[in-house]
């Protein structure tokens, strides 16, 4: 993409050769050269005199980008889309700006965009299917790539994050045909870890550990393994095995969701209340909006006293999510810590309900 | 801290090994361990708890038995009852089933007296649980209650070493417990009249003639339902009329709205206010804390439920857990009593620490509870001063509900290791390693019971195990430290003296302890008090607060030491 956008601007600079347009040409030779910091100044040289240069500050951004400055490379890709909305390559810049920055709800924004302008860019499908699988859009995944399914049977990595969407989206079955398919060339990291998410889903937690334990040798760098090898291990009661899985995961990907959000429940378990802030907060850099997150946080200003910045937060979640029965009971603490017993006594009587509710939905005592 | 945890240091706990400790902790001459088992063969205990365990798997075969000690003859030594399952609806055993009651020879044997006593049980529609004992006839011969899937039954002491099945004369069969799958139980005063009144936990409403079954698991067999499936019950108070016969009085209260799958109760003054009130541990439902708010204008005791403002009903994350054995104790001796809670495998046990306010804090995980139990399911349990230093330990009995759970998880077992926590200044330190061999073994356990049988000053522990034997540990523990056994009568009061406060000074040490009653699960405990003074030689004085409206104080000095004493409420001590 950078290269295209090179040679155009190149050309452009052929036409002619206006003072600003040596420096230009300067920046451009550096850039190529690989001096990202020499030609960074450059842009931004030449940006100061004609800032309306849409190529000059898409190449910045391409600068900044590979020099691994992917924030302030998003400012310079977002004011260059300002100008030309419809660019799809700019775009897809951006989106892998926002993806390297573990900004996946953004990225998956700008990528959908470029999907739909684009429907055949594959590299932009292959990506946003990435995002949504973190995101937990399975659904969203399941419905972009099933088209593709068809015209490409054979390709390994759609059906892999396919049958990742299937499986955790609890559609065993057809995600079962899709490892059998991965299978079918042999024992693969991303097999055993598809077979682990199956059995993990299928709360057969022993099972799903040895295949998960087998993925992460396999291939430890495959991304999620750990995580998941992580809530086996959990889910079989060695808790101190998970926190090195998650940390392992977050070894490869700082910024994974379910390592985060699994490990920095342990943590506050540990009462390392600190660390878990940490982890949550990287989980919720991920997925802004996630109740899940925001509840741990709330949980964790309980824990440290900041009780009304919990009660905040639990309104608000209760909002969003009425039936979050942990956060009612979260929120009926924090109302009666700060003496508001009525306010307490309501969320306990919503309490009661949603339990009621739940409960009713049981089987009880029914014939044998 | 104990005084011999003084004379060695960390390091040297290191470099001697744990074996070398919890010898030294006895006494460099006594190579016993902490608490050692007495097997049948010594003990003379021989009966086996039948669970009743089929293929069908139905939920009351994992869930008992209980056990007591009672002193049924009131010779002055500790008896042993044992509660069996029993034929009902979806059990019809092949011999008859029975309950057990073995009196105590005063050698270290027992000598089963079970059919002589008329406890044997094993009647069509009782498939027991647990016991509570309590004297509610205030004649001076404890009572026993036997909770049961199916209907209870009340025994009363005869006073002749036989007891009399009343249930129907107190008001207590028929159709009261209808629907009730009742499990612990206590005997407690609540409304402070002399007399002990019952509280009955409810587990889950399981049917009567046909059961849900949760179907197969991966092993294609059937398993044991997660109580969550049931539907929760109102657990049930009756008051003592005074005349042999109860009366329910949780109608239209905060115990009949709180629908919960009770397991374990303790009674307890959770306030200092003189009125008991009442904890209860519900399995997969918020746990339950009654306050006694005394009576209203019509003479009823007003109960009000405060767990969830008392940060006792859930977790930490808001969410219910599988709460199974209870206890109450003053742990930390703030003169405040706490409150503890044993879970489910993953969820952690809980320890609450009383703010004073009605509100707790769970201190788990700065004592270690929460870690050493992560793993563990817990049911009985129980405060105690195991060594006598004056500070009270925790004893803890494990197994996991599922008895096919081995063949599922890696780290969590059907049989699970019992833990012994010891307490130095404040803090509760995991000590099972070095406890004794009994504490490297695992068993199903569920019912556990503190008692001294021996006399010795030591209390011991008896723990019913579910398909097994039961267990009985001798306490071998603080051989140099000093004790008083204190027997309280109550006059005006119940007899048991449930509610009345112990205070006492030693070597310039001021402790109290509040007679609780009932805790751990599904059991009944020594009525007596041991109090340890550690190397004190003597009590400067001991103070007993009766409960009662009054409320009264009594101050004794020039007591022996070494020995128990029997304290009749306003006479003093009488032997």
């Amino acid at each position: 993409m950078r290269a295209i956008a090179l040679l155009v601007w190149s050309s452009l600079i052929a036409l002619g050769q206006p003072p600003a347009e040596a420096i230009l040409r300067h920046a451009i030779e550096l850039h190529q050269a690989g001096d990202m910091d020499g030609a960074i100044a450059e842009y931004r040289a030449y940006l100061n005199q004609v800032p309306g240069n849409f190529m000059a500050r898409s190449n910045l951004g391409a600068a900044l980008s590979r020099g691994g400055h992917y924030e302030e490379a998003i400012v310079e890709y977002r004011r260059a889309l300002h100008d030309q909305p419809g660019n799809t390559p700019v775009r897809l810049n951006l989106a892998l700006s926002y993806y390297k920055t573990s900004q996946i709800s953004d990225a998956a924004e700008e990528l959908t965009k470029v999907v739909a302008q684009q429907p055949k860019e594959r590299q932009a499908i292959f990506l946003l299917a990435d995002c949504d699988l973190q995101l937990g859009e399975n659904k969203k995944v399941i419905e972009l790539l099933s088209p593709l399914e068809k015209e490409s049977p054979d390709d390994k990595a759609l059906i892999y994050l396919l049958g990742t969407a299937l499986i955790r989206d609890q559609q065993p079955g057809r995600g079962q045909l899709l490892v059998d398919r991965i299978l079918r060339d042999g024992d693969s990291a991303e097999a055993r870890l598809l077979l682990g998410t199956t059995k993990m889903n299928a709360q057969d937690f022993a099972g799903a550990l040895a295949d998960l334990e087998k993925a992460a040798q396999l291939n430890p760098r495959l991304p999620d393994v750990f995580s998941y090898y992580g809530m086996a291990l959990a889910a079989t009661g060695d808790t101190p095995g998970a926190e090195v899985a998650f940390r392992k995961e977050l070894d490869s990907n700082a910024n994974d969701f379910i390592s985060n959000l699994q490990l920095g429940i342990l943590l506050k378990q540990e009462q390392n209340y600190d660390e878990a802030r940490t982890c949550f907060e990287r989980a919720l850099r991920v997925r802004p909006g996630d109740a899940a997150v925001r509840y741990q946080l709330a949980t964790l200003d309980i824990a440290g006293g900041k009780i009304e910045s919990a009660r905040r937060e639990l309104e608000q979640l209760i909002k969003e999510v009425p039936k979050f029965v942990e956060a009612h009971v979260s929120l009926a603490t924090v109302y009666y810590r700060l003496q508001r017993k009525e306010d307490g006594d309501k969320e306990r009587a919503i309490i009661l309900k949603l339990n009621a509710e739940k409960q009713a939905n049981e089987p009880g005592a029914k014939v044998r | 801290m104990n005084r011999y945890s003084t004379k060695i240091g960390r390091r040297q706990f290191l470099v001697a090994g744990g074996t070398a400790m919890a010898l030294l902790r006895r006494g460099k001459a006594d190579p016993r361990p902490l608490f050692e088992e007495i097997p049948p063969e010594a003990s003379g205990i021989r009966w086996v708890h039948d669970n009743a365990a089929s293929p069908d798997h139905y939920l009351p075969e994992t869930m008992g038995p209980g056990c007591a000690f009672v002193d049924y003859d009131n010779d002055g030594w500790m008896d042993i009852f044992l509660v069996n399952s029993g034929p009902c609806d979806f059990y019809k055993p092949g011999k008859p089933i029975r309950n057990a009651l073995y009196k105590n020879n005063r050698d270290g044997t027992f000598t089963d007296v079970t059919e002589k006593a008329g406890v044997a049980g094993g009647t069509l529609g009782t498939f027991g649980m647990g016991v509570a004992v309590g004297d509610y006839d205030n004649d001076g011969f404890p009572d026993l209650f036997v909770t049961a899937y199916g209907r209870p039954i009340l025994y009363r002491n005869n006073g002749n070493g036989s007891f009399s099945d009343v249930t129907e004369k107190a008001g207590l069969g028929g159709k009261v417990f209808e629907n009730h799958w009742t499990t612990s139980a206590v005997w407690f005063d609540f409304d402070n009249d002399g007399r002990l009144d019952l509280f009955v936990c409810s587990f889950v409403d399981y049917g009567t003639t046909s059961h849900f079954s949760c179907g197969d698991n991966k092993l294609g067999r059937h398993f044991y339902c997660i109580p969550r499936v049931f539907r929760p019950t109102a657990s049930l108070l009756f008051h003592n009329n005074g005349d042999g016969t109860f009366t329910e009085v949780s109608r239209g209260t905060d115990i009949e709205k709180a629908l919960g799958k009770g397991l374990g109760v303790v009674a307890t003054d959770i306030n200092n206010d003189g009125l008991m009130d009442l904890f209860v541990a519900n399995d997969t439902v918020q746990n339950f804390l009654f306050v006694n708010r005394g009576a209203d204008a019509k003479g009823k005791t007003r109960w009000e439920e405060i767990a969830l403002a008392s940060e006792v009903g859930f977790s930490q994350d808001g969410k219910a857990r599988s709460g199974m054995g209870v206890d109450a104790a003053d742990f930390d001796g703030d003169g405040w009593q706490d409150l503890f809670v044993a879970n489910v495998d993953q969820e952690m046990f809980s320890l609450y620490r009383n703010n004073h306010n009605e509100t707790f804090r769970d201190v788990a995980f700065k004592n270690g509870v929460a870690q050493a139990t992560r793993l563990l399911s817990g049911w009985g349990l129980k405060f105690f001063d195991y060594d006598n230093d004056g500070l009270l330990d925790l004893f803890l009995a494990n197994g996991h509900p599922d008895d096919m759970i081995d063949n599922y998880s890696q780290q969590v077992r059907y049989r699970e290791p019992l833990l012994l926590f010891h307490q130095e200044g404040g803090q509760l330190h995991n000590v099972s390693a070095d406890a004794g061999l009994v504490f490297s073994r695992s068993f199903a356990a569920r019912g556990l019971a503190i008692g001294d049988f021996n006399n010795d000053g030591r209390v011991d522990v008896l723990i019913g195990n579910n398909g097994g034997a039961p267990l009985l540990l001798r306490n071998n523990g603080g051989q140099e430290n000093h004790w008083l056994g204190v027997k309280l009568q109550g006059t005006k009061c119940n007899r048991d003296a449930i509610g009345a406060r112990l205070t006492w000074s030693a070597g310039g040490i001021e402790r109290s302890r509040l007679k609780n009653g009932g805790g751990s699960y599904l059991s009944s405990h020594d009525p007596r008090d041991v109090l340890g003074v550690g190397s004190a030689g003597k009590i400067d004085w001991l103070e007993i607060q009766w409960p009662g409206p009054g409320r009264g104080r009594e101050r004794l000095t020039d007591l022996p030491i070494d020995r128990y004493i029997t304290i009749v409420e306003g006479k003093g001590v009488v032997s």
